[in-house]
């Protein structure tokens, strides 16, 4: 699996640049995401790997740079374009709606594919039907994909599932707008040794079964040297270092971003 | 709108919870049996919506009948119909504010200028005069009634998402403040642009007469309300049935997930423009056909009716009842107006025409000029206050809000320390002035 794969670049960025008053988060980082790898941005606390999933979603615009996706810009668009594109993602610290039921929360995942004019709402018109109940199966796969666990609790509330769980629940909502590219922010966080493990499982699994690209941030090396076909190193927000988990393992500036720098002659 | 809740709710016991009252009503009513099932069965549930419901679809037949054996001084049926329709009328503006409020959580303050621009629309369509610049009169084709309301709904809808529109950034209170600060220009619009005869008042023309057939029916009548009754009883389940459409459809989920968190609506395919101004254009329409119906009934209207009190008391109205909650709010519109028409008149009355008040030696004596109309809104206040007390989920609840008010819509990660952290960590990344109307990441 490790090995740089030479397929087609997915998602680019150009120079990207935010900043903040007088805080650079994010510093001219350059990125090629090829199709089909899963890419782990790593980095020390306030690097701004976050930033730079808010600058791609279009939650944040960048300063200067330009954001490319399948050919074309994504730069300056609101994050339901974003969106619409194929980009879809998940949150650090996990931001489902908790007063809404699974069921809905897979649906809501979906809402660029239901027509929402008033029209076809009031009228319940054929084609508003037909893309509600081709939803409602899509959301039973989606949901069948994490066992049947989610499938059997969808009417209950969100907000009574399990952490771990939870984290799944955030997965197949982005995946009900069928993206191309998935951002995966800490999906281990807050977990243990066995739910890591199985995450590091349906991520792979993820990648085939739906044909996606994913670009993740993840603090545990367990994870990203395991799963990551390339990995891009950020301090600062500066990207230090990029390439197979083999290399970055033993980088010299990336050893120094973790754990500061050697001492002359020590 | 989401209430997290504090030590203080945690700790406040309910009083009637500690006083095991509701128990034994509970019990009561669970153990008393009538044709073979318990009283409890008979009020709980559709039945109670049954009920309710035909007691509303009879009201004239039952009020008329009422005269059988009630003082005709007190209880002059058509008065009390009259009653109805304004209660109806509010009705009506409370299923309109809940969109806004109930489902989007968009809090909207100034909801009375979507009343006023409904009512003074049916007042120039179906006069047919209006005043030019140099306060000139002006005829212009007159329109019937029933083509006033779809115009005044468009045209309400139309000054929503005028209003919603620059407000899109807002949340919370910055928003209740700009939608405060609307609900006032217009009528004050109204009143200083000569255009409006707002100083002046306006005569609006009764609603007509049709021929069906079944014969003559008129609603305009001022003997016999009960067509008219009938008029504002079918908008209001019209209004209903919409408002059940649109929160069981993808608009209702795109809305109460943006009221849950709008960030990650918007990256769900969620768009945020579009939706809310939807939330705003259709509340402010439904208001609009309320201000229609306002427009007819009290026939002469003029600025000073539409205060800032109007839009409290409708917000009062579905806070009471439940937000969200589509019986919920009619039945806080129905309650809020009875205590209001009723109640605070009867002790008003009660107070005034008291013998031993009257004696000025009595130390209650200044209670004679106390008059209760005037601070209604001290007794919506504590009414609301009970409320909050008591039962802060509303009369009849939402069931989402109702999860949310227990606590149980705190997420695990946001008691968690390591939540703490990540947010710690995301915060010195991106400091909150640069969030740009999304909120804080």
């Amino acid at each position: 699996m490790a090995g740089t794969s030479k397929g087609e670049v997915l998602l680019q960025l150009k120079n990207v640049t935010k900043s903040f008053g007088g805080l650079t988060a994010v510093d001219s980082i350059n990125l090629e995401i090829r199709k089909g790898e899963i890419f782990s941005i790593i980095g020390p606390n306030g690097a701004g790997k976050t930033t730079v999933f808010n600058l791609i979603t279009g939650i944040y615009q960048p300063t200067s740079g330009e954001i490319i996706f399948n050919g074309s810009s994504i730069k300056n668009l609101s994050p339901d374009r974003v969106l619409r594109r194929g980009i879809a993602r998940t949150f650090q610290n996990i931001r489902l709606f908790n007063n809404m039921t699974i069921m809905e929360n897979a649906m809501v995942g979906q809402h660029p594919f239901i027509p929402s004019d008033l029209f076809s709402v009031t009228f319940r018109l054929p084609n508003y039907r037909a893309a509600e109940k081709k939803a409602h199966n899509r959301a039973l796969e989606l949901l069948a994909f994490f066992g049947s666990e989610l499938v059997m609790r969808k009417e209950e509330y969100a907000v009574n599932l399990a952490y771990a769980v939870r984290r799944r629940l955030e997965i197949v909502r982005a995946l009900g707008s069928r993206p191309k590219l998935l951002l995966l922010d800490e999906p281990t966080a807050g977990m243990n040794d066995a739910e890591t493990a199985d995450a590091i499982k349906y991520i792979q699994r993820l990648r085939q079964e739906f044909d996606l690209t994913i670009l993740l941030i993840e603090h545990k090396l367990q994870v990203t040297m395991g799963i990551s076909d390339r990995i891009a190193v950020l301090d600062y927000g500066k990207k230090i270092a990029e390439g197979i988990p083999a290399d970055i393992q033993h980088n010299d500036l990336v050893i120094e971003a973790y754990l500061g720098r050697k001492v002359e002659g020590a | 709108m989401s209430a997290s809740p504090s030590h203080f709710q945690q700790k406040m016991q309910n009083p009637l919870k500690s006083l095991g009252i509701r128990k034994k009503i509970g019990d009561f009513l669970n153990n008393t049996k009538f044709l073979n099932r318990s009283l409890s069965w008979y009020v709980t549930g559709w039945r109670v919506g049954v009920f309710w419901g035909l007691i509303a679809l009879f009201l004239p037949q039952l009020l008329n009948f009422s005269t059988n054996f009630l003082d005709q001084t007190y209880f002059a049926p058509n008065i009390l119909l009259l009653d109805a329709i304004l209660c109806g009328i509010y009705v009506m503006l409370a299923l309109g504010l809940n969109i806004v409020v109930g489902y989007a959580g968009l809090l909207d303050l100034g909801y009375v200028a979507f009343f006023v621009i409904g009512s003074y629309t049916v007042a120039f369509a179906t006069s047919g005069i209006i005043r030019n610049i140099h306060s000139q009169v002006v005829n212009i084709p007159a329109l019937t009634f029933w083509e006033a309301i779809p115009l005044a709904a468009l045209i309400a809808g139309f000054m929503g998402v005028l209003l919603g529109a620059p407000t899109l950034r807002l949340r919370g209170d910055y928003l209740a403040i700009v939608t405060l600060g609307f609900g006032e220009i217009v009528p004050i619009v109204i009143k200083d642009v000569p255009f409006f005869y707002g100083a002046l008042g306006f005569q609006v023309p009764p609603a007509p007469v049709v021929n069906t057939p079944f014969g003559q029916v008129d609603f305009g009548n001022p003997l016999d309300f009960s067509a008219f009754y009938y008029l504002t009883l079918a908008v209001i389940i019209l209004i209903v049935m919409f408002n059940i459409l649109l929160r069981n459809s993808s608009i209702g989920r795109a809305w109460i997930a943006i009221r849950e968190d709008e960030l990650a609506a918007s990256a769900s395919g969620v768009n945020l423009v579009r939706i809310k101004l939807m939330a705003f254009g259709l509340g402010a329409a439904i208001g609009g056909i309320g201000g229609v119906f306002n427009g007819v009934m009290t026939s002469s209207i003029s600025y000073d009716q539409f205060s800032f009190q109007v839009s409290i008391s409708v917000l009062i109205m579905i806070v009471l009842g439940g937000i969200g909650s589509i019986p919920g709010v009619i039945v806080g519109a129905i309650l809020l107006r009875f205590i209001d028409v009723y109640v605070i008149s009867t002790i008003s009355n009660m107070l005034q025409t008291n013998t031993a008040l009257a004696n000025p030696s009595n130390p209650f004596h200044f209670l004679v000029s106390f008059n209760l109309n005037t601070t209604k809104f001290l007794i919506f206040g504590l009414v609301l206050l009970l409320m909050i007390i008591l039962r802060p989920q509303g009369i009849i609840p939402n069931k989402r809000r109702q999860l949310e008010l227990k606590g149980v819509g705190l997420a695990p990660e946001e008691l968690s320390v390591i939540g703490e952290i990540e947010r710690e960590e995301e915060g010195s990344s991106a400091p909150p002035e640069s969030v740009e109307g999304l909120g804080d990441i």
